[in-house]
């Protein structure tokens, strides 16, 4: 899929931008703090309908005015698309063909986007949360059903946790409890079955990749760590009754926590390459290799997933890699993959993919293409 | 720009209708203000008499001006089947349908902990009251089909399954007369998941 126009009203400190992109690269130049990674920010958001930096949608509308307003036109496989989020005080519209969308989930997946940004070098090394975050973000992008069973789960976590936070007193019910317990089982257990399913394909490609950039001397391995114990040859109904034996064992511990233990909520990943451990064992240069592997393992399950390559958005890594990985990426997304790469340069670079790139350069907010 | 008091007056109360912002409150009162003055009357009157007069009917909790209400007090009703329901909306709905002739149970509200709400504070200790005796035979619940409702539809089930009284769910899945490709993949997989055989 290709983004041939993006328009943005009222969006951080814009007034109006509006950008036609006729290249496959679009490097955005610019000096630090100038609104290069806003660009790719209103992507992700038309993608999205959130921010990858804040929660707080807010921030999104630009100062004293009402609304904030982003705006694609998209060429896809099966024809053009228009894709609007509007961002106001009274919350956020999204609209397809410029027809509202009732549920955020029937939106999101209609512009699929990879984002490589320098955060995700800590997807290794970072907390669980972090890993989460992204098996969450890929799924949410390609089953609109996952996306479902997640929200559903964490509203059904949010109801028993605060549950349990009364456990102690003396009108608390037993069978309040229960009955939460039996609404979260068949939710987590599609997540967790989801996120397996998922796993196991983006092992395959990701491995392949892996072995690629490391010149055949690494193989990669991605491990789902459950905090139930369960595991990946399970089906539905198999996971149900494993969470449920094991929220019985916890209840009385879930009731001191005040907090539920069991669940997707808790789940981990771990990267294991060449038997060893990355997050523990791993040098730092190995561990950005992981995390290269994956997001291009992303690209090419979406085009597995939907026929379609996803846009890459690449925020300020291309520096953050050395020469080896950084002709992997580039020769990777060589005349298929739609890409915005920001940089503060692109001096030293000398590849194909970045010689025949359109240029834009931003300063103080305004975005200019470059000849 | 000032309004005159009583306009103000007018406009706060109607933008404490849900549904309602300032705009289309200022409307509102000033079409008021071209009303009849009998015809303003008997709206306000109207008002009054709805709050003052109906009470909730002390068998079912559905709104009503008598008490029992209608539907508890009609001999020609089955009186072994009764359906719970969330809101006094949802009986209005149900007796649209024409085909339901058991008792109502209208519980105002569902069980919701983040809210403060639990089995205590919607009239499910009421419900079980009613069952003692034993003409009832069936509970049809209708709660809405979200999370909180299906937690309440649990809750009751709960309850209600050891005493023997038979405890049904409604169904979800394609509404009628719909195309099934307007269905989103949520309803859709509901819809497979309920499948019948033929």
């Amino acid at each position: 899929m290709h983004i041939e126009q993006l328009t943005y009203e009222n969006y951080r400190n814009y007034a109006k931008t509006d950008l036609t992109f006729d290249h496959n690269v679009n490097v955005i130049i610019g000096e630090n703090a100038q609104g290069k990674t806003n660009l790719l920010e209103a992507i992700y958001v038309l993608a999205m309908t959130k921010s990858h930096r804040t929660a707080k949608d807010k921030e999104l509308i630009r100062w004293e005015e009402p609304f904030a307003k982003i705006q694609g036109q998209i060429k896809k496989r099966t024809g053009p698309l228009h894709l609007e989020v509007v961002f106001s005080s009274q919350g956020k519209k999204v609209k397809l063909n410029r027809l509202e969308q009732e549920r955020i989930s029937q939106y999101i997946g209609a512009l699929n986007i990879v984002m490589f940004a320098p955060e995700d070098l800590r997807l290794v090394k970072g907390s669980p949360k972090e890993r989460r975050r992204f098996i969450d973000m890929e799924m949410g992008q390609i089953s609109p059903i996952y996306l479902y069973h997640l929200s559903q789960y964490h509203k059904i976590l949010k109801q028993r946790n605060r549950l349990l936070k009364d456990a102690y007193s003396k009108s608390f019910d037993d069978a309040m409890l229960d009955v939460l317990t039996a609404q979260l089982i068949p939710e987590a257990a599609q997540v967790i079955r989801k996120r397996y399913d998922f796993l196991n394909k983006l092992q395959v490609w990701a491995n392949d990749i892996h072995e690629q950039i490391s010149r055949g001397l690494e193989h990669l391995k991605i491990e789902y760590v459950p905090s139930a114990e369960v595991s990946n040859s399970m089906n539905l109904s198999t996971l149900e009754e494993k969470l449920q034996e094991q929220f019985n064992s916890v209840i009385d511990q879930e009731k001191r926590r005040a907090t539920t233990l069991v669940g997707p909520h808790r789940d981990d990943l771990r990267f294991i390459v060449n038997d060893k451990n990355v997050q523990t064992y791993g040098s730092q240069g190995q561990q950005r290799t992981v995390a290269l592997s994956l997001k291009l393992a992303e690209i090419e399950l979406i085009h597995e997933q939907v026929k379609e390559y996803p846009i890459l958005l690449l925020d300020d890594v291309l520096s953050e890699l050395d020469d080896h990985r950084q002709s992997h990426l580039l020769s990777t997304i060589q005349g298929k993959v739609q890409t915005f790469v920001t940089t503060t340069s692109v001096d030293g670079i000398d590849h194909k993919t970045l010689n025949e790139a359109e240029l834009f350069r931003v300063e103080n907010g305004e975005v200019v293409k470059k000849k | 720009m000032q309004y005159p008091e009583p306009i103000s007056k007018l406009i706060e109360g109607f933008m404490r209708l849900p549904g309602i912002g300032p705009k289309t409150a200022a409307r509102l009162a000033f079409y008021v203000l071209d009303m009849k003055e009998e015809d303003v009357f008997d709206f306000g009157k109207a008002l009054v008499n709805a709050k003052r007069e109906l009470t909730h009917c002390s068998i079912c909790q559905h709104i009503t001006d008598t008490d029992p209400c209608r539907i508890c007090e009609d001999q020609t009703r089955d009186r072994s089947v009764i359906c719970v329901v969330q809101d006094s909306k949802d009986v209005i709905a149900m007796e649209k349908m024409q085909e339901f002739r058991g008792q109502y149970h209208v519980l105002h509200g569902a069980i919701s902990p983040v809210d403060g709400i639990g089995p205590e504070d919607i009239h499910i200790p009421d419900l079980i009251k009613r069952l003692q005796d034993e003409t009832v035979q069936e509970l049809i619940v209708a709660t809405n089909p979200n999370i909180e409702g299906e937690a309440t539809a649990m809750y009751i089930s709960r309850l209600v399954k050891p005493t023997g009284i038979k405890v049904s769910r409604i169904a979800h899945g394609l509404p009628v007369g719909g195309d099934l490709e307007y269905a989103d993949e949520v309803t859709l997989s509901k819809a497979i998941e309920g499948r019948q055989e033929l």
